[in-house]
């Protein structure tokens, strides 16, 4: 599969998810409970169903635009052969399933640990969760010395929470740490 | 006015006040010297910190920022060829060519002389067109407020980004998640699930964070990754003759009235600003051939022309409520939730606090100029800061700004959720901004929508039948096909390309 077909494919899916995402929503107007109501005069419900209506009709046309088509074999006709050439791993992907999908371990890699803090924050407690967070990010962005990694990300903890907690008053919590007297 | 005016001096020279312009300006300078950090994502992230000030000095705090990054882009783009943010990716073609031929002190000077004069004529301009549109507006009402909003939803939307139809569905995306929670006319729950949660709707600043903050740290990170490092040209003396002055001051005069009347514009910003002013200089200066060889004019009006319209983006934020991009759009969110609303109302109501963040901008500007001469070389340094080491305290201060404001842990779900819906729009050329500002004026769009059809019973033809909210609304649909008319240009084709590459 070359990159303009890949591109199409991807802009009739996005299309796709759009449509499904506006049946939802539409869908779910259907649930907004009808409270009295003054006669002839909008209610809950109007904007909502004129925004899904829209959104369908958007997403519809990327599934099915014409010009699209025209924009992406004028791209093929034109660009394939020397985007083949300076990209090979696009048009022939090699290695894991990832690498297939367009993704590679780092940047799997980096969402994970950025989604995992903000998920865990709030249990783990705030101290905890960002020393371990800025160990592990630190590390992604290629510092190999663990003492500066360890030291840094120790220092940034500590001042930021002193410092949100005593100086602007923000409650942290404190997690698994709860038993310390802070 | 000018007893106001100078009651606005007095309020924004008080101590704490002046403090805090100065502590954002720093900030400000510093956000646009670093890559990757964006103004906005700075405005979000600064908003839970502002709910504990009172009005007038948070005002103060996030204009001051927004103005000095727009100061310190030029910096990064002159010295090291990196523009701190896009609306300085002009600068870098004659600013850093000047910097190569030893030349950076002259640059960087008129940088500042040039951004201090635009930055006054805009807030000058602001001073004495400000009230009189409010007046005007007064005029409106619901329906000339929704056609008001959908003409600035649509340039916003015709105007960021490469495809219009992917701006409108990032609009349109927004407007939808502002419509989840209780509708505060009939108090019908509304696509909340049954969560609790969710009943308050979503906060924009979440969504903001999110998918401006969160996103930006991972594109940097991602480009760390790849390894791009750039080498940084030393000023030595910040200075600028008396001649050169002169030679760039027709350059500096035409780039602050065109960054002034383009920035009016919702939607342009700063960024298609300074290309449409480079562009026009070129053809109504003399000896355009110079410009791009190191020329200081060409350094001159793009700055000058960002740092009007960034103030000129204030005007119909402030006149009108109408945000023109994602900073003044997270700005808009922020008055709103300190219980301001901008509008046709607010020099009536708020007088006094407008009248102050006026003053405090002239404050600023002058603040700027006399941070930015001495200290640019340690700003420059500041762009040594590695951002491996920058990064993660950026993530962990906007999650910080997530949970303080309602120590939810929902909401950091959701920061997650819009951070990757983001990184995706961005790698696929979905503009963010129309996304934010839709979800910030969704609210008043669909007041503004309903209330006009309750005057008319239920009519839609109230739109049409008045002529402002017509002229409006046939505006909005121009704009919407603005682009398949410009895409012949040559010029809007590389404007459009270079603020997608910043």
């Amino acid at each position: 599969m070359d990159i303009a077909a890949r591109g199409l494919l991807r802009t009739r899916i996005e299309g796709l998810v759009i449509l499904l995402v506006a049946g939802g929503y539409l869908w779910e107007t259907f649930n907004i409970p009808d409270f009295y109501q003054l006669p002839d005069t909008p209610g809950p419900k109007t904007f909502p169903e004129l925004l899904g209506l829209v959104f369908a009709v958007m997403g519809l046309w990327l599934l099915i635009s014409p010009s699209d088509i025209m924009a992406r074999i004028r791209a093929k006709r034109d660009g394939t052969a020397a985007a083949v050439a300076a990209e090979p791993s696009a048009a022939a992907p090699s290695g894991g399933l990832l690498a297939r999908i367009g993704l590679d371990w780092h940047f799997v890699a980096l969402w994970a640990v950025v989604l995992a803090y903000l998920w865990f924050m709030p249990d783990l407690g705030f101290p905890v969760a960002t020393f371990l967070l800025l160990v592990l990010f630190t590390r992604l962005l290629g510092e190999p010395r663990w003492h500066v990694l360890i030291g840094l990300a120790l220092a940034v903890t500590i001042v930021v929470y002193v410092g949100f907690k005593y100086g602007l008053n923000v409650r942290l919590p404190l997690g698994v740490l709860e038993f310390l007297p802070i | 006015m000018f007893d106001q005016l100078l009651n606005g001096f007095a309020t924004a020279l008080l101590p704490l006040n002046l403090l805090i312009a100065l502590c954002g300006c720093l900030v400000g300078t510093l956000i646009g010297v670093l890559p990757g950090l964006g103004p906005t994502a700075t405005l979000a992230m600064l908003i839970p910190l502002v709910f504990s000030m009172p009005p007038a000095t948070a005002l103060i705090l996030l204009t001051s920022v927004y103005y000095g990054s727009m100061y310190g882009g030029s910096t990064t783009s002159i010295l090291v060829n990196i523009p701190g943010e896009s609306a300085s990716v002009i600068t870098t073609i004659d600013g850093h060519k000047m910097a190569m031929q030893g030349r950076a002190g002259p640059a960087l000077a008129v940088a500042a002389i040039g951004s201090f004069i635009a930055g006054t004529f805009a807030v000058l301009m602001l001073t004495f067109v400000g009230a009189p549109i409010a007046r005007y507006a007064l005029l409106f009402g619901p329906a000339e407020f929704f056609a008001l909003m959908v003409f600035g939803l649509c340039t916003v939307a015709s105007l960021t980004g490469t495809n219009v139809t992917k701006s409108i569905i990032a609009t349109c995306l927004g407007l939808m998640i502002a419509t989840i929670g209780i509708d505060l006319v009939s108090g019908a729950a509304r696509f909340t699930f049954g969560n609790p949660f969710l009943q308050d709707g979503v906060d924009f600043v979440v969504v903001a964070i999110g998918m401006f903050a969160l996103t930006e740290v991972v594109i940097t990170a991602r480009e760390v990754h790849a390894g791009t490092r750039a080498q940084i040209v030393k000023a030595d003396k910040v200075w600028i003759s008396w001649s050169e002055f002169l030679y760039s001051l027709p350059a500096i005069v035409r780039g602050t009235v065109f960054g002034f009347v383009i920035g009016m514009l919702p939607g342009a910003g700063a960024t298609l600003s300074t290309f449409i002013a480079y562009n026009l200089e070129k053809r109504l200066c003399k000896n355009p051939e110079l410009l791009g060889t190191g020329d200081i004019r060409g350094v001159a009006n793009p700055e000058s022309a960002n740092n009007a319209a960034s103030g000129a983006s204030l005007v119909p934020l402030l006149t009108l409520g109408l945000p023109g991009g994602g900073a003044t759009a997270v700005m808009l969110g922020a008055l709103m939730m300190l219980d301001i609303t901008p509008g046709p109302l607010m020099f009536e109501k708020h007088g006094a606090i407008v009248w102050t963040l006026i003053a405090s901008m002239y404050v600023g500007n002058t603040l700027l100029l006399l941070l930015n001469w001495p200290l640019v070389n340690v700003f420059a340094r500041v762009m040594r800061i590695p951002p491996k080491f920058l990064m993660p305290t950026v993530l962990v201060i906007s999650t910080i700004g997530v949970w303080s404001l309602s120590y939810s842990a929902v909401d950091l779900v959701l920061t997650g959720a819009a951070g990757v819906l983001g990184y995706y729009m961005r790698v696929h050329k979905y503009p963010v901004e129309p996304l934010i500002l839709g979800l910030i004026l969704g609210g008043r769009l669909e007041q503004a929508y309903r209330q006009a059809l309750i005057i008319s019973a239920g009519s839609n033809m109230i739109f049409v039948e008045k002529p402002i909210s017509l002229g409006l609304l046939i505006g909005a649909a121009l704009f919407l096909f603005l682009p398949m008319l410009l895409k012949r240009s040559k010029q809007f084709v590389a404007a459009q390309e270079s603020a997608e590459a910043a």
